[in-house]
């Protein structure tokens, strides 16, 4: 827009909001009654009600939890915890019987240990995609039929090219639409401005008890997650992220 | 006994509308026969207006009406109408009589909305009509104490016609004989006898006429007295609601069947709406050109009714496994189930839609295929890579929200499925064979290569010895100078490493 057009349209907005303080009561018409300046704009309504991961870090930085309604997207590497996130956001939803679906890209799931990680396998749809296509399909159709948890786990899969921004548009449009909390977890940046939040884990580093030449055992995982976007939110936060192995005891590092 | 009679008028050619709904409001006719010896059985509105009348041979009308629309009578059609005519007729009364072609007997007896309504059985009747024009047929109906006047009041104008009860007699004598539809031999009889009106006969007495003309005189007599010597006769309830379609050419390509089998699954759908029910197996006869059928299953991960659900597991089914021959009529049977019903809880979190989720179900199964839309089990057994699954039925919500609990932040194993086959460099010196080097194979997913900085294990698992297919690994924790974390073993008996987790 020309400086000369927004100018005029100031204009129109000042001639209009002035005709509406002399005449009490009357209507704005024409183009001025349609014109409002962005500080005068409504606010958003109030935060949608968040779904807790029970993980301080990650709550933390969502100020509360996965916001309803909105679109996550985790991102990060190859060990730094992102599946681990994504199962216990499923265990916090579906052991207050919640009903949650996971799309798993790359049939990476192991009931056993989901269900030791306080998953209740009863309320959980286990969706299994072969590509990265029939993931979002499948993701917006869950969001579609009324889940109020959807974890898209993009798996290890290799950077694609072929997934269009408006895709990843209206995956947040369905969650948007439903209410629903929809976390992706990608190992890159995917989802571009459609996300409403994003969070990326940095790379971990592992745990071992043990040292020297003594037997070694893994006692979990360090990461760092940062927030680099949440709604209007500045962007910056970070928390450390501690994993550990189940039936081993934490280790005084972690 | 009260009864109520529906009857569609010129039921085939009404039944065939109903298949092509296109076809309202044009001059469309009926035809029996092939070629120039094709005579007209019905008529439309629009083609009697113009002269066009049944009897006619095709030729003689296209000479009246020279865009006149012509179909064969298509017994699919209209035996799936009279299906949804009584279907319509089951939420009005337990009792109804299948009377073929386009006409059923309703038991009035003890139905509340028949006779405490004001304006009693003609407003009943009229909801009736109301019910049997949504199933896409015209319809009109008589009350009446036998069937036969029931019949014969379902036939005149400003419908629905009510005969008092006691009256019956009266409301048939001034009709001609041919009304009772009897024998060819007993009508000459009756002519040479001098009756001309059902009046003249029902005047004779019951002996004398059953002595002369048999039983089926007595029976004629009867009804001629407005009387029922044979009861109702209540239809069982169909197993299967079934739609199709003779189709007046053949078809080779899918997208057109498609077309006009969406049509069929809409009117299957609104009747299983109608009767409250969901279909749980989907079946599809085709009958193929020049001969022989082809007939397909489908079953349904859950009961659905949803139009665009059927036609996605049948377009998949059809693009899997074409016929291999044009299609010149088509079947669609659906066994019913009781849709899935949730109780919302006040205080508790909402269930999902049942018929909501029935169908994402269903559309998921037929993308992903059935065993990849799953509720996932804890399996027995030792290997990581098991596991179960069932049928995703979630138990209903807690009536009161459960509270959360604190996280245990515990570290999950991304499984992969199948183990990826590595190439393992051995530590040299080491006796237990601790990996130093690791690469998977060109082309492997996901790719894993890197130096061994920290390596812990061996963990031994054995399982299956029994078996045909027994597992025996030394399993090992290892981070490698790349950063991924993943979870290794050797397979004792091919000595083969493979990668079958990723901490992450």
């Amino acid at each position: 827009m020309g400086a000369s057009q927004a100018l005029a349209i100031e204009r129109l907005l000042a001639e209009g909001l002035a005709s509406a303080g002399k005449k009490d009561g009357v209507l704005l018409s024409g183009l001025g009654a349609r014109l409002r300046r962005a500080s005068e704009l409504p606010a958003p309504l109030e935060a949608p009600a968040a779904l807790p991961t029970a993980l301080a870090p990650l709550d933390r930085l969502l100020a509360g939890g996965l916001p309803r309604g909105r679109l996550v997207e985790l991102s990060g590497p190859r060990s730094c915890g992102r599946f681990s996130l994504g199962i216990a956001a499923l265990a916090a939803a579906t052991s207050s019987g919640l009903a949650a679906a996971l799309v798993d890209l790359g049939d990476h799931l192991d009931p056993q240990a989901a269900e030791g990680a306080g998953v209740d396998l009863r309320y959980l749809l286990w969706a299994r995609p072969r590509r990265v296509r029939e993931a979002l399909a499948a993701a917006e159709m869950l969001l579609g039929a009324g889940f109020p948890l959807v974890v898209a786990d993009l798996g290890l899969c290799a950077r694609t090219r072929g997934t269009p921004d408006a895709a990843w548009m209206r995956l947040a449009r369905s969650a948007a639409a439903q209410g629903a909390a929809l976390l992706l977890s990608t190992p890159w940046r995917a989802s571009g401005i459609a996300a409403d939040a994003v969070v990326s884990a940095s790379r971990a580093h592992p745990v071992w008890r043990g040292s020297g030449r003594a037997p070694r055992l893994l006692a979990g995982l360090a990461s760092r997650l940062m927030l680099e976007k949440l709604g209007r939110a500045t962007p910056g936060a970070a928390g450390a992220l501690a994993l550990s192995v189940p039936d081993v005891a934490p280790s005084p590092m972690l | 006994m009260r009864l109520a009679c529906v009857f569609a008028p010129l039921f085939p050619l009404a039944a065939r509308l109903r298949s092509e709904p296109d076809l309202k409001g044009e001059a469309v006719v009926l035809v029996e026969g092939n070629g120039n010896a094709a005579r007209v059985v019905a008529a439309s509105r629009p083609a009697r207006r113009a002269g066009v009348d049944a009897g006619m041979t095709l030729p003689q009308a296209r000479a009246i009406v020279p865009k006149l629309l012509a179909r064969a009578r298509d017994r699919e059609s209209e035996r799936a109408a009279q299906e949804a005519m009584l279907e319509a007729a089951d939420a009005f009364s337990p009792r109804v009589e299948d009377g073929g072609e386009g006409v059923m007997y309703l038991d009035l007896e003890g139905i509340p909305s028949a006779s405490l309504r004001k304006d009693g059985e003609r407003a009943f009747g009229r909801d009736l009509i109301s019910a049997v024009e949504k199933t896409g047929l015209p319809a009109r109906a008589g009350i009446a104490s036998s069937k036969l006047a029931a019949r014969v009041a379902a036939g005149l104008p400003d419908s629905p016609w009510v005969v008092p009860a006691g009256e019956e007699a009266e409301f048939l004598a001034p009709l001609p004989l041919a009304r009772l539809s009897p024998e060819i031999e007993i009508a000459e009889t009756l002519e040479r006898w001098g009756l001309r009106s059902i009046g003249d006969f029902a005047k004779l007495p019951p002996g004398e006429v059953e002595s002369r003309l048999g039983s089926l005189g007595r029976r004629l007599h009867a009804s001629a007295r407005g009387l029922d010597l044979r009861p109702l006769e209540p239809r069982l309830p169909a197993l299967c609601l079934s739609e199709g379609l003779e189709l007046e050419w053949p078809l080779v390509a899918l997208e057109p069947f498609l077309f006009v089998g969406h049509a069929a699954l809409e009117r299957l759908a609104a009747r299983l709406d109608g009767l409250g029910l969901a279909c749980r197996r989907l079946e599809l006869t085709m009958t193929l050109d020049p001969d022989g059928c082809d007939a397909r299953a489908i079953a349904l991960p859950a009961p659905t009714r949803d139009v665009k659900t059927l036609l996605t597991l049948v377009r998949l089914e059809l693009e899997a496994r074409p016929p291999g021959s044009p299609v010149v009529g088509f079947i669609f049977s659906a066994h019913p189930d009781q849709a899935r019903r949730a109780q919302l809880a006040l205080f508790g979190p909402p269930a999902l839609s049942p018929d909501r989720l029935a169908t994402t179900i269903a559309r998921l199964a037929a993308l992903l295929g059935a065993d990849r839309v799953v509720s996932p089990r804890a399996a027995d057994g030792h290997r990581p890579e098991r596991y179960a699954f069932s049928g995703f039925e979630p138990p209903p919500p807690p009536e009161i929200a459960r509270p959360l609990r604190g996280g245990r932040g515990l570290l999950a194993v991304r499984v992969l499925r199948p183990p990826v086959e590595i190439e393992v460099v051995e530590s040299p010196g080491d006796p237990g064979g601790r990996p130093a080097r690791v690469r998977s194979a060109r082309g492997a997913a996901p790719e894993i290569a890197g130096s061994v900085r920290v390596a812990a294990g061996p963990w031994s698992m054995e399982e299956g010895w029994w078996s045909d297919a027994p597992a025996a690994r030394d399993y090992w924790d290892v981070e490698l100078s790349e950063g991924g974390l993943y979870r290794l073993y050797r397979d004792r008996a091919s000595r083969a490493w493979f990668a079958d987790g990723v901490y992450d």
